[in-house]
Order: structure tokens, then sequence, then C-alpha cells
């Protein structure tokens, strides 16, 4: 493995103040715009926000997660933080790291002109570059921890993934906000390069506290390739993710999971479009919000299956449980299809738990909260199972009801 | 000698303005058993709803006194806590969680109540084994989710499965040979003999005779309209089996 490690100590893009409204980027997003009709932003245009990069965290298990073996990745308040690190030579990887000035270097261009993107592309102020070479099957998770831990900072951070041909590969990403930080941002970029033959699963975990974490992520996918992405919400002021899945090779297998489950005002948002450009692949997306005490859920999900791609299947379905009247969720599944020879499906239910099988738990001598804990497992049951590390389900599962 | 075990007086109650019992009485002392027969509509599964805390129907007047406590008020996990447990006529199916996992829940939520420790994995799976052999229970059902998929016969053997484990004071059989065939029957009934003990009473509410054979009752009572209009030794459910129940409803009775 090499470490690239460009410029580690150098100027940092530092502005000591941000507005985001008065950023020259392009409009700031309004619920008029159909992408935000359901995320109002209030909450995070009036934070003034600093990207002063400083370090704060200690230990790991500060925040709540188990301990982590193996290959490591932490970034702290937008900036790779190699105490916390573990960046063990591992066969067949090349990790590299973009920042301080040579951010300038960067040579991806912004795929999405919307405003996030635009914003994070420039106050980028770590990009994390990994690459799994060729025929490589890399049998431990690679870990990628993103945190937020000082109030009102802005952490505007990048994660390139490249499978080369035939390699395999499995992430874990954490990103986390420090239990006594408030008013932070991650506003982080995903960008997955699958080339043919390959298989990528990432498992994701946000667990924000009173902070807010943005994630746009582009995937492309090259032929029979498999991409899984997992996306678990537990916390956070505002959640957002905005998944983008290009399917350009035939033969592929691209599915997006995601359990949700806002409480207290928090808000979660899941917005997905996987694009279906050829023949002969399938796709499969399984989100489930989970929504109680004034939480308020949102899931966009979008397959577009364009006018080649024949003998596609796809099937979408949203199913949310609101625990009260006070939460809301808003589902929209959207199908396009421009080819004829398809197998697709798209379904969103939202529905409170039954009470017959409130009171047979209760007569079980199951008390009202753990009845609902128990019914809450296994109506995320189907999409926790997804992952085979037992440790991992259970720390999810902890998280989450 | 005998020690009482429950009591109910003069029992009431309703559900959507419609009145359903119509001030049941009924006394059941430890080491008994009792078989409630009745009519479709009588009232039967109202009154073990209501003995197990189904809030659903609000109970107007009289007492339910159980090991003596009055429990009208008390919530449904209590009184399963306290030795409560209704074989539901319809189990209602739990989707995600499995059976096994929700039995252990139970029975480490009746320990938390009483301050004792959970229960080791490795006892409760020797329990768990012990049990459903008890009723016959097919080991794969253990893993599954709680009653789904389940055939009707599956349902009614995984009720008693469940008595077993929680082993209560006062079992109430909603139509529990109902979907059963002869030789499930036999085993469920069999089990549920196993079970029996000085200390513990049973009801059994059912429509045919044939389960009282194998489970023999020392009372029946007919239910009739949300009242009971007679009761008698086991000699009455064969009485009833001939005749029927209409020669019971005379004016007195109604
Ligand atoms: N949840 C309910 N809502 C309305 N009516 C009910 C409900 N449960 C029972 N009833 C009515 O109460 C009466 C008794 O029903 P039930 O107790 O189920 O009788 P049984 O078990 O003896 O057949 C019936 O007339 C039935 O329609
Ligand atoms: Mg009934």
């Amino acid at each position: 493995m090499i470490i690239k490690d460009l410029n580690h100590n150098s100027l940092h893009k530092e502005n000591s103040k941000f507005d985001l409204e008065a950023l020259n980027l392009g409009s700031f997003p309004n619920r008029k715009e159909e992408r935000w009709k359901y995320t109002p932003l209030r909450a995070l245009k009036k934070i003034n926000f600093h990207n002063q990069l400083n370090f704060k965290i200690e230990h790991l298990s500060s925040l709540g997660i188990p301990k982590i073996e193996g290959f490591l990745i932490v970034l702290e308040n937008g900036k790779f933080n190699s105490l916390l690190s573990n960046t063990i030579d591992l066969k067949g990887t090349e990790l590299s790291f973009l920042n301080g000035t040579n951010i300038a270097n960067n040579s991806d261009e912004p795929n999405h002109k919307d405003y996030f993107t635009n914003l994070n592309f420039s106050f980028l102020t770590e990009k994390v570059v990994l690459k799994i070479k060729p025929d490589v099957n890399i049998n431990q998770p690679i870990n990628f921890v993103n945190i937020i831990s000082d109030d009102n900072c802005i952490s505007n951070t990048q994660f390139n993934i490249d499978v080369f041909e035939n390699s395999k590969l499995h992430i874990r990403q954490y990103f986390l906000g420090s239990s006594n930080s408030k008013n932070g941002f991650i506003n982080h970029r995903n960008a997955v390069s699958l080339k043919s033959q390959s298989s990528l699963t990432i498992d994701k975990f946000q667990d924000l506290n009173q902070n807010f974490n943005f994630c746009n992520e582009f995937i492309d996918q090259e032929q029979e390739s498999k991409f899984i992405m997992n996306t678990f919400s537990a916390s956070g002021v505002i959640l957002r993710n905005d998944v983008f899945n290009n399917v350009n090779g035939k033969n592929c297998h691209s599915e997006l999971n995601g359990v949700f489950a806002p409480i207290e005002k928090q808000h979660f948002d899941n917005h997905t479009t996987i694009n279906h450009f050829v023949a002969d692949c399938k796709s499969f997306e399984n989100y489930k919000g989970v929504i109680k005490e004034s939480g308020v859920g949102v899931f966009n999900g979008k397959v577009i299956v364009h006018q080649d791609a024949q003998k596609i299947e796809a099937f979408q379905k949203n199913n949310n449980i609101l625990l009260d009247d006070e939460s809301k969720i808003y589902s929209k599944p959207e199908l396009e299809i421009y080819a004829d020879d398809v197998r697709c499906s798209h379904g969103s239910t939202t529905g409170r738990f039954d009470e017959e099988a409130l009171f047979y738990l209760r007569s079980r001598g199951i008390s009202v909260k753990k009845s609902l804990e128990l019914m809450t497992l296994g109506f995320i049951n189907e999409v926790i199972e997804k992952s085979t590390d037992s440790e991992y389900k259970e720390f999810i599962l902890n998280k989450i009801t | 000698m005998s020690e009482l075990l429950i009591e109910i007086k003069d029992l009431e109650c309703r559900i959507d303005n419609q009145k359903i019992l119509k001030g049941l009485n009924l006394k059941i002392n430890k080491g008994e058993v009792h078989a409630i027969m009745g009519p479709n509509g009588s009232g039967k599964s109202t009154l073990s709803s209501v003995l197990a805390g189904n809030d659903n129907y609000e109970v107007t007047s009289g007492s339910i006194n159980f090991l003596g406590e009055e429990i009208s008020e008390m919530s449904p996990e209590e009184r399963s806590w306290k030795g409560m447990f209704l074989a539901f006529q319809y189990p209602v199916e739990i989707p995600g969680v499995s059976n096994i996992n929700f039995l252990r829940t139970a029975l480490n939520e009746r320990n938390k109540y009483y301050g004792v420790d959970s229960i080791p994995a490795k006892d409760f799976l020797k329990m768990v084994a012990e049990k459903s052999e008890l009723v016959g229970l097919n080991n794969k059902l253990k893993n599954r989710s709680v009653n789904e998929g389940f055939s009707g016969g599956e349902k009614k053997r995984n009720e008693i499965f469940q008595m077993a484990m929680l082993d209560p004071k006062l079992s109430i059989l909603d139509e529990t040979d109902s979907g059963l065939d002869i030789d499930a029957l036999k085993i469920v009934a069999n089990g549920v003999n196993k079970l029996k003990s000085s200390e513990n009473a049973t009801v059994v509410i059912t429509h045919y005779q044939r389960l009282l054979d194998y489970i023999v009752p020392d009372f029946v009572h007919v239910l009739h309209e949300g009242k009971i209009i007679k009761s008698g030794d086991k000699s009455l459910a064969l009485e009833l089996e001939k005749k029927g129940y209409d020669w019971l409803k005379t004016d007195e009775n109604i």
C-alpha cells in the first residue's frame, strides 16, 4: 500500500465566518424546489459557521461506537486525524489524501451543480482516495469515520473509492457528532467507481446528535459489478442523503437499503436516483422509516429506466411506521420507464403498529416500551439482517430502537 | 381446603357502547379445571380478553379478584407477571420478531419485575427444548417469526408452548382445540394435563365436548348472552353435546 501524503501541514482554506446564503454558490435551496420541498433548511441557514480545523476527540470510544479493529481512516472537523487512524499496510490498496493548498489539484468535477456540491468543492479541506487494485479481495471491512466535534464547524470532505476489475471491498462509514457539540455540519461527498466484476458494500451509519450531515453520493457501475449500500440514520438535526447510482454496464446488481429513525423534531431525508442506462440489470431498494415524537422522515426514490435498458428488474419499496400523531413522513417512490420490456415495481406504506399485536405481547408480560421496541426490531429486521456481522447488527439495533 | 384463585363478581363490560358481559359470576379455586361452553357470540372470548386486560373492553361494573387483588385496572403485563395467561383463539402474527426472542424477552421482563437476574442463555435453551417437546412443537418454528406462516394447528401448539414457558397460575384456553386434528389434540391436551398442579387452575373454552375427554373438567359452565346460565359437572358437557343449547334458553335464564 502506498500512502501519498501530499501536503499535510500547509495552509487550509480557512474562513472565519460562513454565511451560507451569502456565498456565491448559486441560490440556496428552498422549498419551492421539488428536491427540497419537504426539507426546510431554516435551522441550517441561521448558523454562523467557521472552518477552523481543530481536533478534540481523544478516543473514538467516547462517540459510542464499538471498538474498531483493522483499517481505519478518521477525519475530524474536516481534517485527517492520523492519531485516531490506523492505516495499516493492506496489500493491493492505495490510499492517498489531498488537503491544504494541494486541494487545488482536485481533478474531480462536480457532476451535479447543486448548492451543497458546490459548497463541498469550493470549501473542500480533506479528500481521501482509496483504490483497490484489480483481483484483490479485501476480507476485513475498511472503516471510515467522519466526526464533527466542534460547535458551528463546517466540514467539507470527500471520499473517492475506486474498485478495480474483479475486486471486492466492504466499507463501514460512520458519520458522528460528538454528544457535547452542536450546530456542526458535515457536508460530505462519496464518489464510487466500480470496474467490471467488482463488488462493494457500504454500511453507512449516521449519529450526529445536535449536528447536521448531508451526503452526496455518486456511484458509477461498470458491467457485472455489484453495489450495496445500507444507510442507518440514528440521530442528527437534519440528515440528508442524496444517492445517484448510475448503472452503465450490463448484468449489474445495485441495492440501496436504509433505516431511518428520527425522533424529537429530527428530520431525516433520503433521496435516491438509480439510472439504468443499459439492459439486463437488477436493482433493489428497501427503506424503512420508524418515526416518533415529532420526528419527520422523507423518502424520495427515483428509478429511471432509459430507452435501451431492456430486461431491467427494479424493485423499490419504502415502509414506514409512525408511532404517534405528531410524527410525519413524506414518501414519494417514482418510476420513470422509457423501455418496454422491464419488470419494475414500487410501493410505499405508512402505518401504525398493530394494536392486537401490542396486546398479545403485553399479555405475555412484555411492557409497552419493550413491546414497541420488539415490534420496531421486527419491522426493520429485514434491512438490518443484510449485515452479516452480528456485533455490528447488535450495535445498529441498539442505536436505532 | 381449597384456596381461591380468582373470583369474578357481577362483571359487566362493553365495547363501542354495546354491552357484552351482563353480570357474570365465576369462582375458581387452585387445582381446578373449569370448562366454559356456549354458542357463538355468547361472550366467551370477550371474557378471556377482559381477564387478560384488553382495554378495548370497558369494564362498567363488577369486580375481578385475582390472588387477593382487584385487577380490573391492572395492565396486561402486570397481570401476566402475577400469573394470568390467555391462549388466544386467534393468535397474532408478529413479523420479524422470532419466537425465541419473544419468549426470552417475556421471561426477562417478568424477572425484572421481581428483581431477579435474567435467565442464562443455556438454561433458557434447555427450557425451550423441554417445553416444546411437551406440546410437540416443530423445532423449526422456534426461530421463525411469532406465528407468521404457522398453520392453524401450529399456532395453537405455540400458545400452549408459551403457557409451558411462562408457567402461569391461571390459564385460559380459548378454543385451543379448533384447528387441531385428533392426534394433535391429544398431544396438546396431554401437555396441558402435565402442566396442571395443585397451585394452578385452567379454564377451557370450547364448543366441543371432544376436548373434555382429554382435559377432564371439574366444572362445566354455560355462557349465554354475557351470563353464566348453568353450571354443572362434566356430565353437563355430554348433555349439551346431545341436546344443544336451546333447552337452556328458558325465559328465566334470559
Ligand atoms: N371488538 C369487538 N367489537 C365489536 N363487537 C364485538 C367485539 N368483540 C366482540 N364483539 C361482540 O361481542 C359478542 C361476543 O363475542 P365473543 O366474545 O367473541 O363471543 P364468543 O367468543 O363466545 O363467540 C358478539 O356479539 C360480538 O359481535
Ligand atoms: Mg370466541
